[in-house]
């Protein structure tokens, strides 16, 4: 029951802080695609991760944009996850640069089918380098199992702030519905949402293993628009190796 | 990419999705009393290798890791991993499940450390 009113409290903290505030104005380069996350830690876990995010749009200054991140991460205990991010954008008609960076911390709260939901809570900072803006954001990760189906989601608010920002509060969410197919190959379906995004699309994903616990993990997805600030086409794809 | 669309269908989508949400945290409600087994890794083997556990109800194993070096009971048919250290213990429920056999490994390990649920 004390675990229950803390996660209400959660719930009603995100409600509260998120619904009212001032909307960003300016969409410009903006994709709110990334990944979703789910709300599990391993003890002594390490991985690399790649990610790639590549859009295009009918508008040029939309168009192929490619983000690229890279990471490092490990657990510090088998309920908290420690991950550092170097972030890189190559804009239209210009080259790949370094944009920023960002620190990432999961803690798993709930042991996984411990109850009908497992649940987990990722704090996040991330900073631009070439300009004065910085983001922390709180993201509720919510997963749970329906036989072969998993249906996980991810909400989340972020502050953010910096003398070339106004300084905001918005909003955002993630989800997933994933069938446990085969282990290295599992469709699904995902969509993305914030401020500008309103996104839906295919996401097939997996794990390979190699020797010992030595594992890859893979996830491409394509995303198309619900709105008309949403670019017409983002392909995501992620690797991590798991070592 | 156009830039007036119109906003309150993210903002009416955000807000579905939180009512979702209140109502599966409504539905956690704190679990039963539930079976409880225990498996022991001594020298890299699952002792027992194979145990029976009944269908259609939530199992806890309490996972004993008997040795220096840390061993991950892993099961994709049961959809859990668990990192367990050595010299510890480790929790992973389980259910409820259909009846079948369900493998599981310990990926540290993964030529000795074999084992398998059976569900009846």
């Amino acid at each position: 029951m004390r675990s229950a009113r803390y996660k209400l409290a959660g719930v009603a903290l995100l409600c509260s802080a998120g619904m009212d505030q001032a909307l960003a104005d300016n969409p410009e380069h903006h994709n709110g695609v990334g990944s979703v996350n789910d709300p599990y830690v391993q003890a002594m876990e390490r991985e690399i991760e790649l990610r790639t995010i590549f859009q295009t749009d009918a508008k040029s200054s939309e168009d192929n944009i490619l983000r690229q991140r890279i990471s490092y991460g490990f657990s510090i205990s088998d309920r908290v996850f420690l991950e550092a991010y170097a972030i890189g954008t190559r804009l239209p008609d210009q080259s790949f640069e370094l944009e920023g960076y960002e620190i990432e911390t999961k803690i798993q709260l709930t042991e996984q089918g411990e109850y009908n939901t497992d649940w987990g809570v990722i704090l996040e900072y991330e900073r631009q380098i070439s300009e004065s803006i910085a983001e922390l954001a709180t993201v509720l990760v919510a997963s749970r199992q329906w036989g072969n189906w998993v249906g996980t989601l991810n909400l989340g608010i972020e502050y953010e702030f910096g003398s070339n920002i106004r300084d905001e509060i918005d909003r955002f969410a993630s989800g997933q519905w994933r069938y446990r197919y085969r282990e290295a190959f599992e469709p699904g379906v995902e969509f993305y949402a914030d401020e500008f995004t309103l996104g839906i699309g295919p996401v097939l994903t997996g794990v390979i293993r190699g020797n010992g616990n030595n594992k890859w993990h893979w996830e491409a997805g394509l995303i198309a628009p619900l709105n008309d600030t949403t670019p017409d086409q983002t392909l995501r794809f992620l690797l991590e190796w798991e070592f | 990419m156009k830039m007036n669309g119109n906003l309150t269908t993210g903002r009416s989508f955000f807000a579905r999705a939180l009512q979702v949400l209140l109502l599966t945290l409504l539905c956690s409600a704190a679990w039963a009393q539930i079976p409880v087994f225990e498996i022991e890794i001594r020298e890299h083997l699952f002792f027992p290798a194979e145990f029976e556990i009944p269908a259609n109800q939530k199992v806890k194993l309490i996972i004993y890791n008997r040795d220096a070096t840390p061993e991950e009971f892993e099961s994709y048919e049961l959809n859990r991993e668990k990192v367990i250290v050595g010299n510890s213990q480790g929790v992973v429920f389980i259910g409820p499940l259909k009846p079948g056999e369900y493998p599981f490994f310990g990926e540290f390990n993964l030529k000795t450390a074999l084992g398998k649920i059976i569900v009846k």
